[in-house]
């Protein structure tokens, strides 16, 4: 979907806050990273946050933190899965208290697999066999479209024509349907998507097959 | 300054609540542990950081040979020292160089190269880190401090899909004269996502 994620030469947004800060400002911020890769891998709700985070409404993400964000998207993917009820999350949300009977609360086997799976996993297949439709060094042209999925093509390079610089493997696509397909690396001259007052350079992005013609 | 209302905790926020009632339910259902949560924050609070690309550009330093294929194949270049593992499966090294900056941002999210980095800097998620770095490197790069010289080609990097990308910076003028773990610590997160020269 065209959402209010696609921030890609968008103004008003400021000077980039450069100061350090912890990886997680509050114990909850580290629980949700926690819980959403634990409910994963139990396969309590389907793998990736990011559709259910372009989902938020534009007005609430734009005044979210990025964890309330990741919070509100394992939240809402677990119950898309029928994991949780939202009345049951909203009950125990009303009345706090701790887990009763978890007298096993352990998982010395899961937590092992993690822990090797998060450092060190054997890569999947790259997808090199995919076949691809261009080739480096040819031109090519991001389509004009709206998609309405979840899809991993801004809008600052639609319309715009750059080069295959390299040819990463082939995927499933981003939304999750259909067999994998070839992605690009295509690199466009900055005066391309930005106009003849821009920055000079380049700016090099992956693109699945569909979106370029 | 008073510490005096330290010793009232913070009132919690609605997320909060939430994300604890999420949890306490998993975990009373017998669907998740706590130790597999406690695990994940444990894993990205200390065993996985910058530290860990830091140790890559270092051997990257004193082994042309390592070097070589970590440009060739970053996966598998960085697997040799025990790294790789989730939003590290496909990963490409882009090589600063006298005449060239390369610059990583993803302007849908925030995709990161976790194994090697860990989870992205709070500036790295913001929505001004997002929208500029596409259309203005180098006047962002000026608010971190950093000016490319105008001959030096500015390259910006889109993480959109499945490869993540990390940055070997400019060598230091004097690696002859220094070990690895020398070398190691003058590379900075900031170097490796390209905010530093």
């Amino acid at each position: 979907m065209d959402g209010v994620h696609d921030m890609g030469g968008m103004h008003g947004f400021g000077a980039v806050p450069v100061e350090d800060e912890p990886v997680f400002h509050e114990p909850w911020e580290g629980r949700t990273v926690g819980l959403m890769i634990a409910t994963a891998a139990a396969g309590l709700r389907q793998g990736s946050i990011r559709p259910g985070i372009e989902a938020i409404d534009p007005a609430t993400y734009l005044g979210s933190t990025y964890f309330e964000r990741w919070a509100a998207s394992v939240e809402s993917g677990l119950i898309d899965a029928g994991t949780l009820t939202s009345a049951e999350i909203d009950a125990r949300a009303e009345a706090p208290e701790p887990p009763r009977d978890h007298r096993d609360d352990t998982n010395a086997d899961m937590v092992n697999w993690l822990k090797g799976a998060l450092i060190n996993r054997p890569h999947g297949p790259s997808g090199d066999d995919v076949p691809a439709r261009f080739d480096v060094g040819d031109r090519v042209t991001v389509k004009r479209m709206a998609p309405v999925g979840h899809h991993r093509c801004p809008r600052y390079i639609r319309g715009a024509t750059g080069t295959v610089t390299r040819l990463p493997g082939g995927w499933p696509h981003a939304s999750g349907d259909g067999p994998p397909e070839a992605t690009y690396t295509v690199r466009f001259a900055m005066t391309d998507l930005w106009g003849d007052d821009a920055e000079p350079g380049w700016l090099s992005i992956d693109l699945w097959e569909r979106y370029l013609e | 300054m008073s510490d005096s209302h330290g010793h009232h905790p913070k009132p919690k926020t609605p997320t909060q609540q939430r994300v604890e009632a999420i949890e306490a339910l998993l975990v009373e259902r017998g669907l998740i542990t706590s130790d597999v949560v406690d695990a994940i924050v444990e894993t990205y609070e200390h065993d996985v950081g910058p530290m860990n690309g830091a140790r890559v550009v270092a051997k990257a330093r004193v082994d042309p040979e390592y070097r070589a294929r970590l440009l060739e194949d970053g996966t598998s270049a960085v697997g040799e020292l025990g790294f790789g593992g989730a939003e590290g499966e496909h990963l490409v090294v882009l090589e600063n160089t006298e005449d060239v900056h390369h610059v990583v941002v993803c302007t849908l999210c925030s995709c990161y190269p976790w194994p090697v980095l860990g989870l992205p800097p709070h500036w790295y998620k913001s929505f001004a880190y997002r929208s500029r770095m596409v259309r203005e490197p180098r006047a962002v790069l000026a608010e971190f401090g950093t000016t490319v010289p105008d001959d030096v080609e500015m390259q910006v990097w889109d993480s959109s899909a499945e490869v993540r990308y990390m940055v070997l910076p400019l060598a230091p003028d004097d690696v002859a004269g220094r070990s690895e773990d020398e070398l190691a610590g003058l590379v900075t997160r900031d170097h490796m996502i390209g905010v530093v020269r």
